[in-house]
C-alpha cells in the first residue's frame, strides 16, 4: 500500500448549513457583515437552565419525515457543495468522510420524552438504530452510493479529521473526488451536559476576550468537495482553493481541559505548515477553534503565541463562533468552508464582540471583518480527551511548489491482542480461533490488569479495550506515545447514554452529570484510552455498524500512509451492554451466531519503522480494500491467490453472502477458517478475524485474504507473508 | 445523626463518583477529598456539587466556601448540617 498520488488537493465545491442560514456564500457574507446567530433556544425547552441561547438553525425547508435533524443539516451541505462542484449524481469514484458527535440524537430525545417509563427498552431502540454511523448511511442511500465512506469522531474536531482523512482517500486513490465534513444537530444531551459542565456563557460567547464565560451551542453541516489537481482539471470544475496541509494529534493530558500551555497545539500547527511546505511567515490568517471557554482560549492564545509570536506583524486571528455558535462535530468543517471563502474572497471574518482581548499581543480581527489579500490560512480544532485538528488552505491563486516527498514503505501488522474470553496476545489468540469450539462465555474482569485510578470512569468497553491496546503495543516493544490509535465500535455507550438522558428526561436538563457527559460522545473510548496510555499521535473514534473493525484498519492504515504517526494502534471493541444485548435479537445482525462480546487491537505501521525495533511483523498488509454495491473490477485484494494450495480464506460475518457473491474467483477454492463458530457474532468480531489471519501468515501461510461483509459492504484485507531477511 | 449523615456521603462518593475499587468503609473521613487524598478531580467536583444539592436540598457555593465544604467527608457532613440547620 502506497500513496499513489502526491499532486495538490483542490477544493472544487463547498456546503454549509449553519445558524446564518443555508448556504456557503450567503452565510458567509453574513458572518462577514457581522450578524449574529445566537438567538433563545427554541428546538426544545431549556428553561431549566441558565444559558438558554444557541446558534439553531431557522427557516430549514420542509425535511423528508423519516430524516433526522442532523441527516437532513448534512444533506443540505453535501448537495450544495456537489451541486457547485458539478459532480453528477452518482458518478463513480466519490467517497464520503464525515465527522460528528451525536447523529440523531435529538429525535431519540424526543422518543423517549414521548413515550412512557414502561417501554423502557422499546425507547431505547433508537439508540441502535441511530448510531454515529447512520448519518453516513442517509447519505450513501440519498447521494450515493459512494466508493467509500466513514464515520469519524474526534469530539469537537470530527468535522476536521473527517476532512484529513479525505486528502488520504484522494493521494491513495481510494476514491477520485471526496466529500468530507461534518454536520450535527442540537440536541438535550448536549445542551444539558456542556451546562453542567460550567463551560456554557449565559451570554453570547465572546471568544478571547477578557469577558468571556463560556461558549454558545449551535448547529449545523459543512462539506468540502475535495479532489486531486489532475481530476479538477479533467473535469474543467472551477478550482476554489486548496487544501495544501494538515495534521492530526492529541494531547494525552485530561479530559475536559486543555493543555494549558498549548505546546501540543502549537506543535500541530508548525506541522501542518511543514506539511503544505509553507513557513509561519506565509499564513495570513487562523480562524482559530475560540470556543469562548475561559480554558480554550487561554490554550489556543499560548499555542498560537508560541507559533506566530516571533513575527512582528502578527497574523490575523478569528473565532467564527461568536456568529455560528459552537457546532460541535460540525464545527471543523464548518470552519473549513469559512476558511477557505475568507482565502477566495481577501476577507478575515470578524470576531463578534471581542473589545478586549486577553492577549494583547495576538492580532484578532475584531467586531468588523478586515478587507485584505489572504495566501494561506489555518483552521483549528480542538476537541474533549485533546483530540486536535489542524487544516492548512490556500488561496485558488497559489503557485504550485513541491511538496515534502511521502515516507513510502509497506504496511506490516506487527502484533495482536484479543479480548474475548479471555485477554489473549499473539499465538495465544490462535488456539482460541482455530481449536474445538465452544460456546463463547463473556470476557473477564475488564478492569483487571488497569490502573482503578486512571480508570476509574471507564465502561466496561472502555476497560476491555485498554488491556487489548496496552498488550498489543508491549507485545509489539512500542511505547505509547506518538503512535496513533483508532477504535471502531457500531453502537458506542448504549447503556451509559440512556442512563444519562434519563435522568434529563425525569428530572429535567439541570439534572445532568457533568462528569458522565464527557464519556459518552462516540470518541470518548478513544480519547480516554490516549489519555490512558498516554498516546499524543492521532485518536480517532469509527463506526461503521458491522464493519467497524475493518473501518478502524482502513482509518489507521491512512494515519500511518499519510505520515501522521510512524505506527498506530488499530481496534475494535463491542462490549456487553444490557440494552444492546436485551435488543440484540429483535433487529440487530442477522448472524445466526449467539450474541457475545470482544475486541481487540492490532498494531500496523511502516515496515521500516518495525525493522528499526528489530521486530519482525507477523504480516505484510497487501491491500485493505472496501467495495460498496459489487465488487471492484481492479482490485487488489480480490486478485487469484500466487497459490491456491496454500492460500488461506479467514471469514467473519456475512460468509455465506461473500461466498456467492465471489461467484468462481479462485479463492472458492482455497482452504477457509471461520471465525463466527468460534466467537459467536459482535460487531468487532471482524478484528478477531483480521488478527487471526495476522497471526496465521506468521506461522506459515504465505497469502491470505480475509473477507466480512454487512449489507451491500464487503471489506477486502490481504495479507502475505514478510520476506526473510 | 452527624455519624449517619457521613455513612450517607460516603456511599454517595462511592456509587455516584465511579470509585469502583472502594467500599463507602475504605474512606478516611478526614482525609482529603481531592487530590492526594481520594484521588477526585473537577470534574468530580462538580458532580457532587449537583448531587449533594439534590440528595440534601443544600446549594454549595463556588469558591473558597465551597473548597472548604469539599475539604473532606467529615467537612463535607458538618457544612450540610449547618446548612439543614440555618
Amino acid at each position: 500500500m502506497r500513496l499513489a498520488s502526491s499532486q495538490r488537493i483542490a477544493i472544487t465545491g463547498l456546503g454549509m448549513v449553519s445558524a446564518l442560514g443555508v448556504g456557503a456564500r450567503p452565510g458567509f457574507a453574513r458572518l462577514c457583515a457581522g450578524e449574529s446567530g445566537l438567538r433563545p433556544l427554541t428546538l426544545f425547552d431549556s428553561s431549566a437552565l441558565q444559558g438558554h441561547l444557541a446558534a439553531e438553525v431557522r427557516d430549514l425547508p420542509s425535511m423528508p419525515a423519516d430524516f433526522d435533524r442532523t441527516d437532513f443539516l448534512a444533506w443540505l451541505a453535501a448537495r450544495e457543495a456537489l451541486s457547485e462542484a458539478k459532480w453528477a449524481p452518482s458518478a463513480p469514484g466519490l467517497g464520503l468522510a464525515l465527522g460528528g458527535t451525536t447523529a440523531g440524537m435529538f429525535e431519540t430525545e424526543n422518543e423517549l420524552e414521548g413515550a412512557g417509563a414502561s417501554a423502557a427498552l422499546g425507547r431505547a431502540r433508537r439508540l441502535l438504530t441511530h448510531p454515529l454511523s447512520s448519518v453516513e448511511r442517509r447519505l450513501s442511500a440519498t447521494l450515493g452510493p459512494f466508493a467509500c465512506a466513514v464515520s469519524v469522531c474526534s469530539a469537537c474536531s470530527s468535522g476536521a479529521a473527517a476532512i484529513v482523512l479525505g486528502a488520504h482517500w484522494l493521494a491513495s486513490g481510494k476514491a477520485q473526488a471526496v466529500l468530507a465534513g461534518g454536520a450535527d444537530g442540537l440536541c438535550r444531551m448536549t445542551f444539558a451536559g456542556f451546562s453542567a459542565l460550567g463551560l456554557v456563557d449565559p451570554e453570547p460567547c465572546r471568544p478571547f476576550d477578557v469577558r468571556r464565560r463560556g461558549l454558545t451551542l449551535g448547529e449545523g453541516a459543512g462539506f468540502l468537495l475535495l479532489e486531486l489537481e489532475s481530476s479538477a482539471r479533467e473535469r474543467a470544475a472551477p478550482v476554489l482553493g486548496w487544501l495544501s496541509g494538515w495534521a492530526l494529534g492529541a494531547e494525552a493530558h485530561h479530559v475536559t481541559q486543555p493543555e494549558a500551555s498549548g505546546t501540543r497545539a502549537a506543535r500541530l500547527m508548525l506541522e501542518a505548515i511543514e506539511r503544505a511546505g509553507l513557513g509561519i511567515d506565509d499564513i495570513d490568517y487562523v480562524n482559530a477553534h475560540g470556543t469562548g471557554t475561559p480554558a480554550n482560549d487561554a490554550m489556543e492564545a499560548a499555542a498560537l503565541s508560541r507559533v506566530f509570536g516571533v513575527r512582528g506583524d502578527g497574523v490575523r486571528i478569528s473565532s467564527s463562533k461568536a456568529q455560528l455558535g459552537h457546532t460541535l462535530g460540525a464545527a471543523g468543517a464548518i470552519e473549513a468552508v469559512i476558511t477557505s471563502l475568507s482565502l477566495e474572497a481577501g476577507a478575515a471574518p470578524p470576531s463578534l464582540g471581542l473589545e478586549q482581548p486577553e492577549v494583547s499581543a495576538l492580532r484578532y480581527v475584531g467586531s468588523r471583518a478586515e478587507a485584505c489579500p489572504l495566501r494561506a490560512a489555518l483552521s483549528n480544532s480542538f476537541g474533549f480527551g485533546g483530540l486536535d485538528a489542524v487544516l492548512l488552505f490556500e488561496a485558488p491563486s497559489a503557485a504550485r511548489r513541491r511538496l515534502p516527498a511521502a515516507r513510502q514503505g509497506s504496511l506490516v501488522v506487527s502484533s495482536a491482542a484479543l479480548v474475548g474470553p479471555r485477554l489473549a496476545v499473539g499465538r495465544a489468540c490462535l488456539d482460541e480461533l482455530t481449536g474445538v469450539p465452544t460456546a463463547p462465555p463473556l470476557a473477564p474482569d475488564p478492569f483487571e490488569s488497569l490502573d482503578a485510578g486512571r480508570s476509574r470512569r471507564f465502561d466496561r468497553a472502555t476497560g476491555l479495550a485498554t488491556q487489548a491496546a496496552e498488550a498489543a503495543l508491549v507485545a509489539a516493544r512500542l511505547p505509547a506515545a506518538e503512535v496513533g490509535l483508532v477504535l471502531g465500535s457500531a453502537y458506542g455507550a448504549v447503556e451509559r447514554s440512556l442512563r444519562f438522558l434519563d435522568r434529563l428526561i425525569q428530572r429535567g436538563l439541570r439534572a445532568a452529570l457533568p462528569a458522565e457527559f464527557p464519556h459518552l460522545v462516540a470518541s470518548a473510548a478513544a480519547g480516554n484510552l490516549s489519555l490512558y496510555l498516554g498516546v499524543t499521535g492521532p485518536a480517532l473514534a469509527v463506526s461503521a455498524s458491522g464493519l467497524s473493525a475493518e473501518a478502524s484498519l482502513a482509518t489507521a492504515a491512512a494515519l500511518v500512509e499519510l505520515g501522521l504517526c510512524g505506527s498506530a494502534l488499530a481496534g475494535a471493541i463491542e462490549a456487553h451492554d444490557s440494552v444492546v444485548q436485551s435488543l440484540a435479537p429483535a433487529f440487530l445482525s442477522a448472524e445466526a451466531a449467539p450474541r457475545s462480546e470482544g475486541g481487540g487491537f492490532i498494531v500496523v505501521e511502516r515496515d521500516a519503522v518495525a525493522a528499526a525495533r528489530g521486530l519482525r511483523p507477523l504480516a505484510r498488509i497487501v491491500a485493505v480494500e472496501e467495495h460498496r454495491s459489487g465488487l471492484r473490477p481492479q482490485s487488489l485484494a480480490l486478485g487469484p491467490p500466487l497459490d491456491e494450495s496454500r492460500a488461506l480464506l479467514v471469514l467473519a460475518q456475512g460468509a455465506d453472502a461473500i461466498l456467492a457473491r465471489l461467484g468462481a474467483s479462485p479463492w472458492t477454492r482455497v482452504r477457509r477458517q471461520r471465525v463466527l463458530e468460534h466467537r459467536g457474532y459482535f460487531e468487532a468480531v471482524g478484528l478477531h478475524a483480521i488478527a487471526l489471519g495476522a497471526l496465521l501468515v506468521a506461522e506459515g501461510v504465505p497469502d491470505l485474504l480475509v473477507l466480512t461483509a454487512e449489507a451491500d459492504v464487503l471489506f477486502a484485507v490481504r495479507l502475505s507473508a514478510i520476506e526473510s531477511p | 445523626m452527624l455519624a449517619a449523615l457521613k455513612d450517607e456521603i460516603k456511599q454517595l462518593l462511592v456509587s455516584e463518583l465511579d470509585l469502583r475499587s472502594k467500599q463507602p468503609a475504605d474512606i478516611d473521613e478526614a482525609a482529603p477529598l481531592f487530590g492526594a487524598g481520594l484521588g477526585l478531580d473537577s470534574l468530580d467536583a462538580l458532580q457532587l456539587a449537583m448531587l449533594v444539592e439534590e440528595r440534601f436540598g443544600v446549594t454549595v457555593p463556588e469558591g473558597d466556601a465551597g473548597r472548604e465544604a469539599f475539604a473532606s467527608v467529615n467537612a463535607l457532613a458538618a457544612f450540610v448540617m449547618r446548612a439543614r440547620e440555618g
